[in-house]
């Protein structure tokens, strides 16, 4: 049976458009969406706004959500190739929200031991959870700034050697 | 003493939270807005530290309109705690009713002054 014209721009549209139900879940989409994102039919029919919010959240496309004064549709999420400039300002945001989570302990911890009294087993333990999330935020650095999403030289990993603390014991 | 739910997917930022309140709160956690709501609906703490982007069917934002457009929850006090730092996410948690907005990264001893201060809680845990 052949298409209508209706549904063959849906389905051939380049913008990914994903249909919310009005319980808030995801009731249909079309092809271009779920390239966007990688994922099938059955992983993505049902899934909640919030879930399409953290998972688009990451991505570099642009994307837009329009409120449908209906009773059976509430909005259309829209995901499709924005400009390049668009791309990296978009990417950088997202790069900044994801290094401010291993920031946020960083900053935190060191704030906690210079102006806190603890023993030296909470002091350990805290300096090993500050080291770990340095590594984190190099990790992430390495990740989101190599040559396939910037068409930049790939850069050499920071932390060459396990973040380790030595034994007491040892320095004898 | 004043309980204080953390909300926060990440441990780590859990942990430091939890280590600023403990000598001022008792405090109680949560990986997820799913879980922590049902916390809220049985325990009832006087205080929210919640983070915004989280796994799960419900954000902090949601989590937090949801708390405040119930008469029976909307005196606690909501923080929320978040690594979006624009303006534009930082009026969405004004429009939600949240009383506080902290960016990542934040002070944790900040964190706690003003849970101090809004809860009315000295710096030994006792009423101030």
């Amino acid at each position: 049976m052949s298409q209508s014209p209706i549904e063959a721009a849906w389905q051939h549209c380049p913008w990914g458009m994903a249909v919310i139900s009005a319980d808030g879940s995801v009731s249909a989409f079309n092809a271009a969406y779920g390239e966007h994102l990688c994922l099938s039919r059955d992983d993505l029919l049902g899934k909640s706004e919030a879930d399409l919010d953290a998972l688009t959240a990451p991505l570099p496309q642009e994307y837009r959500r329009v409120e449908v004064l209906r009773d059976d549709v509430r909005a259309i999420h829209f995901l499709g190739d924005a400009s390049g400039t668009e791309v990296n300002a978009k990417h950088l945001a997202n790069i900044a929200e994801m290094l401010r989570e291993p920031m946020a302990s960083v900053y935190g911890f060191a704030e906690l031991l210079l102006t806190q009294n603890y023993d030296e087993d909470t002091r350990r333990d805290l300096t090993a959870m500050l080291l770990e999330q340095v590594e984190a935020m190099s990790n992430i650095i390495n990740q989101e700034f190599d040559s396939h999403k910037w068409g930049a030289p790939a850069a050499v990993p920071q932390l060459p050697t396990p973040l380790t603390q030595p034994d007491p014991g040892e320095s004898r | 003493m004043k309980r204080v739910l953390i909300v926060d997917d990440h441990s780590s930022i859990r942990k430091m939270i939890r280590l600023a309140l403990s000598n001022r709160f008792a405090l109680e956690e949560a990986g997820n807005a799913d879980v922590a709501y049902a916390q809220i609906l049985a325990e009832r703490p006087d205080g929210i530290v919640l983070d915004v982007m989280m796994p799960g069917s419900m954000n902090g934002f949601q989590l937090c309109e949801r708390i405040k457009r119930d008469r029976a929850l909307a005196l606690m006090h909501v923080v929320l705690i978040t690594a979006c730092g624009q303006i534009e996410d930082q009026e969405l948690g004004r429009a939600v009713g949240a009383d506080a907005y902290f960016v990542k990264p934040f002070s944790p001893l900040a964190l706690a002054r003003h849970l101090g201060e809004a809860l009315r809680i000295g710096p030994d845990g006792r009423a101030a």
